[in-house]
């Protein structure tokens, strides 16, 4: 059978696969972190749920950070000071 | 999406709060950075124009989500 | 029905061959690959025009195209480009353009994904738009220009296929816009009283540029009465002055496009660039208050705009925080006392000014009609 060519005008998508770090056994103690990316509302929702969770569980501290902007990635030095200063992360309101 | 799946890379398990119309974003976002196995909280679509008493309702829908992710146990979500 | 039904995503395979005598039109149709618009199907000899106007290496990765961020080969450009009904001639142009759409200030990511209407406006300047053909006169945003229409289709079809910008998957625009199809102009050097845009900002004259902003759709501004600058600009301060343009209530930057009629006017009152863009960032802006319904819905405070604006009801909030972020072309038809105002989408998004074929500003201070930047 004779054929045509047809072209697939996508491209790759070419990401090294990384796999999840190990989750906590248990939330008492630890420090959590609320990175709020200052869209609309996301304070509010962050802040009802660290009220929440600290009635919930005894945790050992909670810091809140604000994103420069809602439509870019955080500094990779706000990152690092995420992690360094926290066991376990929460952030709104993503996409 | 980007931020929790740097995060992650930083060994820090990380919930990152979604509404049900990000869905599909969100999810190609974490894909094209290579952490499928990365699962998002997903809230009820919208939040930027509700009552602080229909936001306390998200919450609620967050609340038991983002202690699984943390956690790691199977996330058994209630569509909204 | 789904909403997403009616949405022509992608298929995740695409066939090599198809049996001889398949309709290719509705092919790229079916397997999701269109703007909503017929395209070319590509042939092996088209492809191969658009590389080697390209430089030649069709595995050479120019970009990484958000929200997919798909990898953009030189190959994978010519294709688009094929489909988009370009001359291999335009590859210079598409080449920038997306090298500029792809720089991280642009940030193309939010761009692609918000629920705004934005869409990148495209502004070629220099000598490339005359080699090729491009339109910067009458209709200079509508219709008829194979330059203007097919450069600017195939950066959507990329933004689309490589870049995964599907409407109502990851493209969220409420409404969009219709220079989501195409939204590519030429300034018209020719027939402005003042330097070309890309002069004014260190490139020589003899350098080609394009300019990319994510931006509404351009709003007429028309004045047949007045006979001077401040006349002209003040309607156009006007246009600019409304509490809803994304920048009103988000910063970032905007442009206006001067018809050749307006800018002679103004021109005749003896005023550059740096005069014209001063006098629209003083004379626009809105009432703070008017911003949030007087105090309606409580105090709002709009983490979006810069923390110097001043938070009272009476304080004027500028539309735009300086003057330099007012991006100021002449363009269009020799008659008619016409201009437009191109609102931006925010200051989560910088416009990016890009040599084509990597000319570079020339070097020494900015100078445009004998003023020169800091």
């Amino acid at each position: 059978m004779k054929t045509l060519t047809v072209y697939d005008p996508r491209g790759a998508v070419e990401a090294a696969p990384r796999a999840i770090t190990s989750r906590v056994k248990k939330l008492e103690g630890l420090r959590v972190g609320l990175l709020d990316n200052t869209k609309w509302n996301a304070n509010k929702l962050l802040r009802g749920l660290r009220e929440r969770l600290a009635a919930r569980h005894a945790l050992g501290a909670t810091n809140y950070y604000r994103k420069g902007s809602f439509a870019a990635a955080a500094d990779p030095e706000l990152l690092d000071r995420i992690a360094a200063e926290n066991d376990i992360i929460l952030t709104a309101i993503g996409d | 999406m980007h931020d929790a799946v740097m995060l992650e890379a930083r060994g820090r398990p990380t919930a990152v709060i979604i509404t049900s119309e990000f869905v599909r974003e969100a999810e190609t976002q974490r894909d094209a950075l290579g952490m499928s196995g990365l699962e998002a909280v997903v809230i009820a679509h919208p939040l930027s124009s509700l009552t602080d008493e229909e936001i306390g309702q998200r919450i609620d829908q967050a609340l038991s989500q983002v202690e699984r992710v943390w956690l790691g146990e199977a996330v058994t979500r209630t569509r909204p | 029905m789904g909403k997403t039904d009616i949405i022509q995503a992608p298929s995740p395979a695409l066939a090599a061959q198809v049996p001889e005598g398949t309709d290719l039109i509705e092919w790229y149709y079916e397997h999701g690959c269109s703007d909503g618009l017929p395209v070319v199907p590509p042939t092996a000899v088209k492809i191969a025009a658009a590389v080697t106007a390209l430089g030649g290496e069709p595995g050479h990765v120019l970009a990484r195209v958000p929200p997919r961020w798909g990898s953009l080969s030189c190959e994978v450009l010519a294709i688009n480009m094929v489909m988009a009904g370009c001359r291999p001639e335009y590859a210079p142009v598409v080449e920038a353009a997306m090298l500029a759409l792809c720089e991280p200030p642009f940030n193309l990511n939010g761009v692609q994904a918000t629920t705004h209407m934005a869409s990148p406006l495209l502004v070629v300047n220099g000598p490339v738009r005359r080699a090729i053909g491009m339109n910067a006169g009458c209709n200079v945003f509508g219709s008829g220009n194979r330059a203007n229409a097919t450069i600017g289709r195939a950066l959507r079809l990329i933004l689309l296929n490589v870049g995964g910008g599907w409407p109502g998957l990851l493209d969220k625009s409420t409404l969009g816009h219709p220079g989501k199809y195409t939204y590519c102009i030429a300034e018209n050097e020719e027939a402005s009283p003042f330097a070309p845009y890309h002069v004014e900002h260190g490139y020589r004259a003899e350098d080609s540029t394009v300019f990319v902003l994510a931006a509404e759709p351009p709003h007429s501004i028309t004045n047949h009465f007045a006979n001077d600058a401040t006349g002209v600009l003040d309607s156009i301060c006007s246009a600019m002055s409304t509490i809803c343009n994304n920048n009103a209530v988000s910063a970032g930057h905007c442009a206006v496009v001067l018809g050749p009629e307006h800018a002679a006017t103004i021109a005749k009152s003896g005023w550059k660039r740096h005069d014209i863009r001063h006098y629209l960032w003083a004379h626009s802006g809105n009432r703070w208050g008017d911003l949030y319904g007087n105090g309606r819905y409580g105090k709002v405070y709009n983490r979006n705009l810069p923390v110097w604006y001043k938070r009272e009801p009476d304080a004027r909030t500028p539309i735009v925080p300086s003057p330099d972020n007012i991006h100021l072309f002449v363009a269009g038809g020799e008659a008619g006392r016409f201009s437009a105002f191109i609102p931006g989408w925010g200051h989560m998004s910088a416009p990016v000014l890009r040599g084509v074929g990597g000319a570079q500003p020339a070097s020494g201070p900015e100078c445009a009609d004998g003023t020169c930047a800091v």
